[in-house]
């Protein structure tokens, strides 16, 4: 009966999949050379033959992972602060970075983008890296705080006594013993900032296309179907990449702090 | 317990000065605009409170508003039952579990604009997988509207449910297991487990999927418009669409007037939340 369970979440999951990845192995646009319905690599040659293709890859990449290491910077010392010390407001910040991340995207599109071109910041990962910081520094900062709650306090002062300061602390002890917790906080970064599109069709006038919008591109009256999955199945591959190493600390999540 | 030191600000002031920026400060952006008339960003004028009056007496935001509400109550009353109800399954297979949670995280990294594609190729009468099977039975989610509604719930579901469940599987695994002896042994039924254990501990993990999947479904978008672009007629048309045609027509003071109306229903909903939330935390 469970396994009868199991089975049907996995078709209900998969199927969708499946058909994609079929389709990408699969001419879909007659050519002189080709028939419709050769199966074969051909979709994914003609995708990675393409520049601008490539280009969203790598934009993608590089804002990716800028976000990432924002968010880990950034939300790390804060994380810290709300763990091990009580101060002055201290409930008020958990709240206001509970309503940043449930903020929607596009009520903010439009000042973001007034705001991102007066500093050059349209057309550029780098824009998407920052923008991105609104919904993922406050999962970020979640993630952290429970791991490093989880490290008793009497870690922190027997490396202080042993004569480190907060700056070698943080990065010979405290990073070390939370390195799970970062790896899960990269992961929920991942997938808000991998696969968002209002932020980055906003940012992305003419340049500097992600991934989504390189895909969104390759739509048109005649469509190659065929090349357009095989684009989104390689878009997966870092996503899976991911899944698989935080697997066995993925069932750590995050709660709500407020 | 933990010292009191008002030091620990100069630790959150890098993440404060970044949300700042890209967060408070677009937002009072945002709720200036919505009191003006624009035309070109050098050509603004004061209107004051107009939109929000046009917007708040317009019969079609009330209809939008009232299907945004249902579409996240019907979002939410499927996928955190369900989610639920997965991760209780997979807590059943120990250490495998794993492989499960893999299994449901996949949508989570397929790119947002291409999961209506995937559905509606799987959908397609001649070519999808389902496609056949579907039209056979008269299934019709361009013409027929709760056949819209199914399909968007469906792809919402399929692409949102990972979460919950990795969330709720976090909350429930982190259970110690002298809690189910203890209640093996006075005999407790499996619905007063869940009830009296395993729900009270999961709280705080479902709080957030409430709020985050409340949010998303609320503000659904990019699903709604590939798949039906609010039709048929106007049974899919959300809050969102809305906003998308007017920021389409370049009217932006009454879109920002409309995305500060948003923001201020999600705020109070996240208060309502928290409020209770605390309240129940004493």
């Amino acid at each position: 009966m469970r396994h009868l369970g199991i089975l049907a979440l996995a078709v209900f999951i998969l199927l969708p999949l499946v058909q994609a990845i079929v389709l990408s192995f699969t001419a879909t646009l007659p050519t002189d050379t080709l028939t419709e319905g050769t199966v074969g690599l051909m979709n994914y040659r003609n995708v990675l033959a393409a520049p601008e293709l490539r280009a969203a890859m790598v934009n993608s990449l590089i804002y990716v992972v800028l976000n990432v290491a924002l968010c880990i910077g950034v939300g790390l010392p804060a994380a810290y602060a709300l763990a091990r010390y009580r101060f002055t407001g201290d409930r008020h910040f958990l709240l206001a970075i509970l309503v940043f991340r449930v903020t929607p995207p596009v009520v903010l599109s439009l000042p973001i983008f007034i705001l991102f071109s007066h500093f050059g910041l349209v057309n550029s990962p780098v824009g998407i890296a920052l923008v991105h910081c609104l919904f993922n520094l406050p999962v970020a900062i979640w993630i952290l705080e429970s791991f490093i709650r989880a490290v008793p306090q009497e870690f922190d002062e027997t490396a202080f006594l042993d004569g480190h300061s907060g700056l070698s602390f943080f990065f010979r002890h405290l990073i070390p013993q939370i390195a799970p917790g970062i790896g899960v906080a990269a992961f929920f970064c991942f997938i808000f900032s991998w696969v968002e599109v209002v932020f980055a069709r906003i940012l992305t006038v003419t340049g500097g296309k992600p991934i989504t919008m390189a895909i969104q591109a390759m739509f048109s009256f005649q469509t190659d179907i065929g090349m357009v999955m095989a684009m989104t199945c390689l878009s997966l591959v870092p996503g899976v990449a991911m899944i698989w190493f935080v697997r066995n600390h993925l069932a750590k999540g995050f709660t709500l702090r407020a | 317990m933990r010292p009191h030191d008002n030091r620990a600000w100069f630790l959150i002031l890098p993440a404060l000065t970044l949300l700042g920026l890209v967060g408070a400060l677009p937002l009072l952006a945002v709720i200036n605009y919505g009191f003006h008339d624009i035309f070109t960003l050098s050509d603004v004028f004061w209107v004051g409170p107009q939109w929000f009056s046009d917007i708040l007496q317009s019969d079609r935001f009330l209809a939008s508003l009232g299907r945004s509400l249902l579409f996240s109550t019907l979002a939410l009353g499927i996928q955190v039952p369900l989610g639920i109800g997965v991760a209780l399954l997979l807590l059943t297979y120990g250490k495998r579990a794993v492989w499960g949670l893999m299994l449901v995280a996949l949508p989570l990294v397929v790119p947002w604009n291409m999961i209506p594609m995937f559905w509606l190729g799987l959908i397609q009468p001649e070519t999808g997988l389902l496609g056949p099977g579907l039209a056979a039975v008269g299934f019709d989610w361009k013409f027929t509207g709760w056949h819209t509604w199914a399909l968007i719930l469906v792809v919402d579901t399929w692409h949102w449910l990972g979460l919950v469940v990795v969330l709720a599987y976090a909350g429930l695994s982190a259970i110690p297991a002298a809690y189910g002896q203890a209640a093996a042994i006075d005999g407790a039924s499996r619905w007063a487990v869940f009830r009296f254990i395993q729900l009270p501990k999961i709280a705080g993990a479902l709080a957030i999927v409430f709020l985050l999947r409340f949010v998303d479904s609320f503000m659904i978008y990019t699903e709604a418009f590939a798949i039906n672009a609010g039709g048929p007629g106007d049974a899919t048309r959300f809050l969102t669409l809305e906003l998308g045609e007017e920021i389409k027509g370049f009217s932006y003071g009454q879109a920002a007037a409309r995305a500060t109306l948003y923001f201020l229903i999600v705020l109070a909903v996240v208060w309502a939340f928290v409020s209770a939330t605390r309240e129940r935390e004493g």
